[in-house]
């Protein structure tokens, strides 16, 4: 069976509600995939939804234990984070940083390798970054760059040459705009590091041709941000000298 | 990591689930599972089937955060659609007809009971009890029992002797209509719904 727009458009209301057959469902979630139009107007009656259940109530007493005790049977998983390169759905565009007047102090004491285990990053944290995109990651991005409190920095190699630049919320969201990064050998990938109380940790494998990407650090922490270049997949332990790397101002 | 879950907003703590942040997770129910819990108890009248379905939420999203798509709405719109699909499934199984008969039955006995008594009921936000009187009563009381009642379109035309068709314009007129009244109110903004 195959619905005209119009008639998916007439399903949208009870579809939110979960008030049509399955049949009837799928048909409405194939159509989803495609309109935009369709799927915010699901949002939109979700939303409304939720606040009829808009509540003042207490959550029930003894539920959270029973979860917690679930969780330590959920082993944390190690893989390395995949690529959360911003490009692909939205046209690639130089999104240019504000001037920044405190910027990099010298470099003196930078760390030449890097060689501590990665912290509990994994796929699913890029999953949810290509979530956002979708939702305008460069609006993300700028947001960020007007946010006062936020610290950025230029990533540059050991020749000066500025090749990225990142900016750092107070908050531990993070962005790095590396448009200007040479585009590495498809068996290989960018992967950013992260310096943080006296740490290093990967916050992101980029992929080979990295854009716009978003990634989490421990916020006013972070004293220090790295690129390296790693065979793809990235590594949990990088014996790599950094391409680029920047130190953040103090916070 | 140090940072303030508290302040954090809905999207940010979803990221740091998605890194095994179990206090991220704690602070999720701590918003949202009231809200949560209470849908799924209206639904399905059952307290303890309730708790259960509080508790598949929120393992969903530490199992699967990545499900949650913030183009698609807000973290609570999310968990409730999350909520409500389950314990309509739940209500519409079979193990459940018998649960569901009688609480019909207990429902119709009960008179004068429409939206703003499940809305009272629900301790809802003043503004939201407001939009929801303005409404005309044939499109709060096919919302009502699609959405509380957990009844198919078809179904609830039947209840109400009406065309399907009507039904369906109905449940989306009157979830437009209030979808305008409380932009108005911002209420639907997602990180100003949760406490």
């Amino acid at each position: 069976m195959e619905l005209k727009h119009h008639e998916i458009e007439e399903l949208l209301g009870v579809y939110a509600l979960d008030a049509v057959s399955a049949e009837e469902a799928d048909l409405v979630e194939i159509h989803l995939r495609e309109c935009p139009r369709c799927r915010a107007e699901v949002a939109d009656h979700r939303e409304v939804a939720a606040s009829l259940a808009h509540v003042g109530s207490s959550a029930p007493p003894g539920v959270w234990s029973r979860i917690a005790g679930s969780l330590e049977e959920v082993p944390p998983q190690l893989d390395m984070a995949r690529v959360v390169s911003m490009r692909g759905r939205t046209p690639r565009r130089s999104v240019p940083l504000r001037a920044a007047a405190a910027m990099v102090a010298a470099a003196a004491a930078v760390i030449a390798l890097l060689s501590v285990q990665v912290s509990h990053l994994d796929g699913r944290t890029d999953q949810l970054a290509s979530a956002l995109r979708k939702q305008g990651i460069d609006q993300a991005v700028q947001s960020a760059l007007f946010d006062n409190t936020a610290r950025r920095v230029d990533l540059r190699s050991d020749d000066g040459v500025t090749f990225a630049k990142a900016v750092v919320r107070d908050n531990g969201e993070a962005y790095l705009v590396g448009n200007n990064l040479p585009k590495l050998p498809e068996d290989q990938t960018y992967q950013l590091w992260a310096v943080t109380g006296g740490q290093t940790v990967s916050v992101g494998v980029l992929g080979s041709d990295p854009g716009v990407s978003a990634f989490k650090v421990s916020g006013q922490n972070v004293s220090l941000l790295a690129l390296t270049a790693e065979q793809a997949g990235g590594v949990a332990t990088s014996t790599k000298t950094p391409i680029v790397r920047g130190l953040l101002p103090v916070a | 990591m140090s940072i303030a879950l508290q302040d954090t907003s809905d999207s940010s703590l979803v990221m740091a689930i998605a890194r095994y942040r179990e206090d991220a997770l704690a602070e999720a129910y701590r918003r949202h599972a009231g809200a949560v819990f209470a849908l799924a108890r209206r639904v399905l009248a059952d307290l303890t089937t309730a708790e259960e379905v509080v508790q598949e939420v929120f393992l969903r999203l530490w199992n699967q955060p990545d499900k949650f798509d913030p183009d698609r709405g807000s973290l609570r719109s999310y968990l409730l659609a999350q909520t409500h699909g389950r314990s309509v499934d739940l209500l519409r199984s079979d193990t459940s007809r018998r649960r569901r008969e009688e609480r019909e039955a207990r429902q119709t006995a009960e008179a004068g009971y429409d939206l703003e008594y499940e809305v009272w009921d629900l301790t809802v936000a003043d503004k939201v009890k407001e939009v929801v009187a303005g409404l005309p009563t044939a499109e709060r009381r096919a919302i009502e029992l699609a959405y509380f009642g957990g009844h198919t379109y078809r179904e609830v035309a039947t209840l109400l002797g009406e065309p399907e068709g009507t039904v369906k314009s109905r449940i989306r007129a009157g979830l437009q209509r209030m979808r305008s009244a409380l932009k108005t109110s911002e209420l639907t903004d997602s990180d100003t719904t949760w406490n």
